[in-house]
């Protein structure tokens, strides 16, 4: 962290300053410090700690602004506790704001007033953001995004042996050898996107899809410029990299010529991109853009693909993506989609757009300073986990897979952890032998 | 017209002109324009979000607090009617015997719950490290309207006391979180038209 000068803190402020519409200071002005909402966030269910409540995080910006663009703020600061943006506010502002908070919204659904309180944390670390203050191992993972295509810095040969292994698999596994996954192949109907951790870390989530596309004799390619569905600028705050991420994804459509765009499991990616994206350019999609789980179901609807409902054994239940469900909208397909085929489904409590989050989201994972924070916090999870008695646990976003498992570790849940496409891919019953 | 009534006209003038402002800034501001294509219809997500997204059975914020939130309910409802009241009052019309009484009683008990509210953020750590100067004053001020018209109802000599109070008040209005009365409604009406863009709201049956 560096030292705050004037022109530092002007930048700080320059969210406040010439606002477009009313949605900033209308929540700016609206929290009232009934302090009711502390229940709904995960941080303060765990910790107890009154530092972590939704409150303190909607106050730590508000009393920013407050202090600098109101009169009460200006000439009686004491009297509504306005703030100076001084060394000890950011640090105080980075800690809550980056440190103990996922964005996951589920306070906002349950405040009395109303207050978009996840909108108003963006704010700050927007406000963060534009200082210099994004914490290192964050911005690394956007710089990483920024420099090479992919949050992971997945050199392009690299992705190709892994699509080419992945490719092998799946043509053994299902001996057809039609079973491909094509690469930058120009006006296919779909340009589908992949969370770099997939890859990286899970290739055979790449390979469960590419059976169902398959299975679903769909007609779609991969790009090797740009498949990175994720924009942890969105964590950051930082709009402009947030823009210029999701301006690449926007071009490569373009380039490939696809009909229609299918983000990858990932919430936060499917927000960035679906739901963020057209807002940071201000143009509306020339094309379709739907969520792989959209895809999965539509495939099951029109008949496209098959499942066999004998082939899932065990009790499911389902993890709902915050940035998907909550903020997303996507709420019945995935449930549609488990229902065709998993005879033992049991919905977690609350669940849908009540869910609890993961703790993953916000960035949580790539900033390791807060690891011991986030797996506290994940107790919660856990214990829904638990409660439901099953041994699967699904979720359609691939941070939560990340999360999830290392929940399963540190908890010892003893559960499998698969996205959508991957169980859906084991009970796939395919015509194409 | 005796001093107390112009220091309340005034102070009304005060309150009206800053609280026209905030709402003209508001509607002056307008919408985000939102260039996602819309997964839902914003029209019943508003209706929903000032109707049955405040069921009190829906927000962890009441039904896990329910007498935190019957207090408020109540001292909602008693600062509206004192609301009323004070028009009524200002207009010079007399509300007397049974009437008055029944007035007087309501009011005794939401300026009890608003007492009862301001008790809680002193006594609670939690609500205390929240809290700024102004939340303690808000209060105080709601409060004492309350009872001060409860009084005022039953006491005719108390109505220099109740203008003197009201008009504190109506000068404090635009200083503070009293303000929530003006951005409630923004609020309630930007969170519906979030969800509702996204198809969050009104919530489907799963």
């Amino acid at each position: 962290m560096g030292i705050l000068n004037d022109d530092i803190i002007e930048k700080g402020l320059e969210v406040f300053r010439d606002p477009t519409d009313s949605k900033l200071i209308t929540h700016l002005n609206s929290c009232v410090h009934c302090g009711l909402c502390a229940e709904s966030c995960i941080y303060y269910l765990v910790t107890k700690d009154e530092r972590l409540t939704p409150a303190r995080k909607v106050d730590i910006v508000s009393s920013i602004y407050r202090r600098y663009y109101t009169f009460t703020g200006k000439i009686f600061p004491a009297l509504v506790n306005a703030r100076n943006l001084d060394e000890d506010t950011a640090k105080e502002m980075v800690d809550l704001l980056y440190g103990a908070c996922t964005m996951c919204g589920r306070c906002t659904s349950h405040c009395s007033i109303g207050v978009d309180i996840s909108y108003l944390v963006r704010t700050g670390r927007t406000m963060l953001a534009n200082m210099g203050m994004v914490p290192a191992t964050l911005q690394s993972t956007v710089n990483a995004a920024l420099e090479s295509g992919n949050n992971m810095s997945i050199p392009a040969d690299e992705f190709v042996d892994t699509l080419k292994w992945m490719e092998e698999e799946l043509i053994d596994e299902v001996g057809n050898p039609e079973a491909v996954i094509p690469i930058d192949e120009p006006g296919k109907r779909i340009l589908y996107t992949l969370n770099p951790r997939e890859p990286k870390f899970y290739p055979l989530s790449i390979a469960a899809m590419a059976k169902i596309f398959f299975a679903a004799g769909e007609s779609w390619t991969l790009s090797t410029k740009m498949y990175d569905v994720t924009n942890y600028a969105f964590f950051s705050g930082d709009t402009d990299e947030a823009r210029i991420i999701g301006d690449r994804l926007w071009k490569e459509m373009e380039a490939l010529k696809s009909q229609t765009l299918v983000l990858a499991e990932c919430g936060h990616g499917s927000r960035a991109f679906r739901w963020e994206a057209p807002n940071y350019l201000k143009e509306h999609f020339p094309w379709e853009v739907i969520t792989s789980v959209e895809c999965i179901a539509n495939y099951i609807r029109d008949g496209r693909i098959r499942l066999d409902p004998d082939r899932i054994k065990d009790i499911v239940t389902l993890h709902d993506p915050c940035n998907l469900v909550r903020n997303g909208g996507i709420l019945h397909e995935q449930r549609y989609v488990i229902n065709q085929f998993v005879p033992r489904f049991v919905e977690m409590t609350p669940c849908g757009t009540d869910n609890h989050c993961c703790g993953g989201g916000g960035g949580q994972l790539a900033m390791s300073e807060y690891n011991d924070r986030r797996m506290k916090i994940a107790e919660i999870k856990a214990d829904q986990i638990r409660k439901t008695g099953a041994k699967i646990v699904v979720t359609p976003c691939h941070n939560c897979v990340d999360q999830l498992t290392q929940i399963n570790v540190h908890f010892k849940l003893g559960v499998q952890i698969k996205t959508l496409a991957e169980i859906v891919a084991d009970a796939l019953i395919l015509d194409h032998n | 017209m005796q001093y107390y009534h112009y220091l309340t006209l005034v102070s009304l003038a005060v309150c009206l002109a800053t609280s026209f402002y905030h709402l003209f800034r508001l509607v002056r501001l307008g919408n985000p324009k939102d260039y996602a294509p819309a997964a839902g219809r914003t029209g019943p997500a508003i209706r929903y979000s000032f109707t049955g997204a405040m069921n009190p059975m829906k927000k962890e914020s009441a039904f896990l607090h329910l007498p935190t939130y019957v207090s408020g309910i109540l001292y909602h409802l008693g600062t509206f009617l004192a609301i009323f009241l004070f028009f009524i009052i200002l207009l010079n019309i007399r509300i007397e015997g049974i009437t008055a009484g029944i007035f007087a009683a309501f009011f005794l008990i939401t300026g009890g719950c608003g007492a009862g509210i301001l008790i809680k953020r002193f006594v609670h750590h939690e609500l205390r490290s929240l809290s700024s100067p102004d939340d303690y004053i808000s209060n105080l001020l709601v409060t004492f309207f309350q009872l001060i018209t409860a009084v005022s109802l039953l006491v005719p000599a108390a109505l220099p006391l109740y203008f003197i109070l009201t008009s504190l008040l109506l000068l404090y209005f635009p200083v503070g979180k009293l303000k929530h009365a003006i951005y409630f409604f923004a609020a309630r009406y930007h969170l519906g038209l979030f969800y509702g863009w996204r198809g969050v709201w009104p919530p489907k049956p799963m």
